[in-house]
């Protein structure tokens, strides 16, 4: 019980990490263009603030339509694999990772970056001064939104399909545990999931601090 | 050679209200201009559109006689570094105040020692050694606003642009700035301070604006124009 126990904890560390450098890659630089223009972000940010709260299953559901045979995404055979799970939960958190990005981006725009820009800098040295000033409010984001993809059941459930030593992750196999009456594994399950939250928002106060100092 | 604003108009993003109508002025080297007037009244906008980072949506900037957003980049970055904008509120990088004085030098490409060794002539002029390797989050709000004008005066420029600058400092603090820009202007580097402080203004001006409600009301001597903004006040 505890080897799968520890195997269901590294694979959803696996999945959700990976998932969220993944929606990292894409939604940062967008939350850096987009706060560079005070015109795109009154269009767009409201848009993704509205969706941030997006329900896990739809989400899932959503991917599902597009991984299954019929979908136009069936031909790559990726459902109900651990990479449909990490493009899945990448998506989820994307909305939350542009939003927080982009409260942390605006902010620093407004104030490093004029600051660069009045100093001589080039438009590449301001950005790079934005991006290092924000930078521990940027990991903030990050370690948030982390969290939410290891907290999620929707699309690991709708896309990844709890399959044992595969796909199965921390929150499939307490749905599971709970369904089959099994409340000891699955209480066992819910505590480490506890456990990593709190250590997620441990680092999270941290970087908070960093980012005050 | 200056800084010339003619026929300026600008309101931010979203706002009906023109936040400066039709502001025409010069700046020039050598000379310490205060600019005037009640909160809300756009002396820090007009700050910012001379420090060349706003962009008016009327009228022209001319820097040094070139017409600043007609320039490329190249032009602009140029220009911009002879015209520094100080922040009311100081924005200091986190870090050391050694790296802080040395930061717009960097950008300018010196290397790191010759930043830091230019940094700390600036710390020894003036005295305030103790300060050299604090970190910038225990700095007192005196301490920093001093750090962001001295960060402005160590890249040499020919215009400097102070918004409120003596707001957070000590009496001793504030006779070193008033020298300073004293000494700033018998070098030959323009200074414009937007304040509300009458007694800075004469203790340092040139010349003194008025801005009401985004238009420049007034532009004379400081003994023209001060006793009677002390007597409306009155």
């Amino acid at each position: 019980m505890i080897d799968e126990l520890f195997e269901i904890t590294i694979r959803s560390l696996a999945i959700s990490g990976t998932a969220t450098l993944l929606a990292g890659s894409w939604s940062i630089p967008s939350a850096y263009l987009i706060s560079r223009s005070s015109r795109l972000s009154k269009i767009l940010m409201p848009i993704v603030e509205a969706i941030v709260g997006l329900p896990t299953v739809l989400v899932g559901l959503l991917m599902y339509m597009l991984l299954c045979g019929r979908g136009p995404l069936g031909i790559l055979n990726l459902l109900y694999t651990p990479y449909a799970i990490t493009v899945g939960q990448a998506l989820l958190i994307t909305p939350l990772l542009i939003s927080t990005s982009f409260r942390v981006l605006a902010h620093a725009q407004e104030s490093y970056g004029e600051l660069a820009l009045t100093l001589g800098a080039t438009e590449r040295q301001a950005m790079q001064l934005v991006l290092v000033q924000s930078l521990p409010g940027l990991m903030a984001s990050i370690v948030m939104s982390f969290s939410r993809a290891l907290g999620e059941l929707g699309v690991a459930l709708m896309i990844g399909g709890n399959i044992r030593g595969y796909t199965r992750v921390i929150t499939t196999a307490i749905a599971l545990e709970v369904s089959r009456g099994e409340f000891e594994l699955a209480l066992m399950l819910g505590g480490v999931l506890v456990i990593l939250l709190v250590a997620v928002s441990m680092s999270l106060r941290t970087l908070r601090r960093l980012q005050i100092a | 050679m200056s800084l010339k604003l003619e026929g300026i108009w600008f309101k931010y993003p979203g706002s009906e209200r023109w936040a400066l109508r039709n502001v025409s002025t010069e700046f020039r080297e050598g000379e310490v201009a205060v600019i005037t007037g009640p909160n809300g009244s756009g002396k820090t906008t007009l700050l910012k559109v001379s420090a060349l980072l706003y962009r008016p949506l009327r009228g022209s900037v001319r820097a040094w006689g070139r017409d600043f957003w007609r320039l490329g980049s190249d032009g602009k970055i140029d220009l911009r570094r002879k015209v520094i904008y100080v922040h009311e509120k100081p924005i200091l990088l986190k870090g050391s105040t050694l790296y802080n004085l040395a930061y717009g030098l960097l950008l300018r490409g010196y290397s790191r020692s010759e930043a830091f060794k230019a940094a700390d002539k600036l710390i020894e002029k003036l005295g305030i050694a103790h300060l050299r390797d604090k970190p910038i989050s225990m700095l007192s709000a005196g301490e920093a606003q001093l750090i962001s004008i001295l960060r402005a005066m160590a890249v040499n420029p020919r215009l400097l642009l102070l918004d409120e600058p003596v707001a957070h400092l000590d009496l001793r603090k504030r006779r070193l700035m008033v020298s300073m820009m004293r000494e700033l202007a018998a070098s030959g580097v323009g200074c414009v301070i937007a304040t509300h402080d009458y007694s800075l203004a004469e203790s340092v001006a040139d010349r003194v604006m008025v801005l009401e409600d985004g238009s420049l009301v007034a532009d004379d001597k400081p003994e023209a124009i001060l006793e009677s903004l002390r007597e409306q006040k009155a």
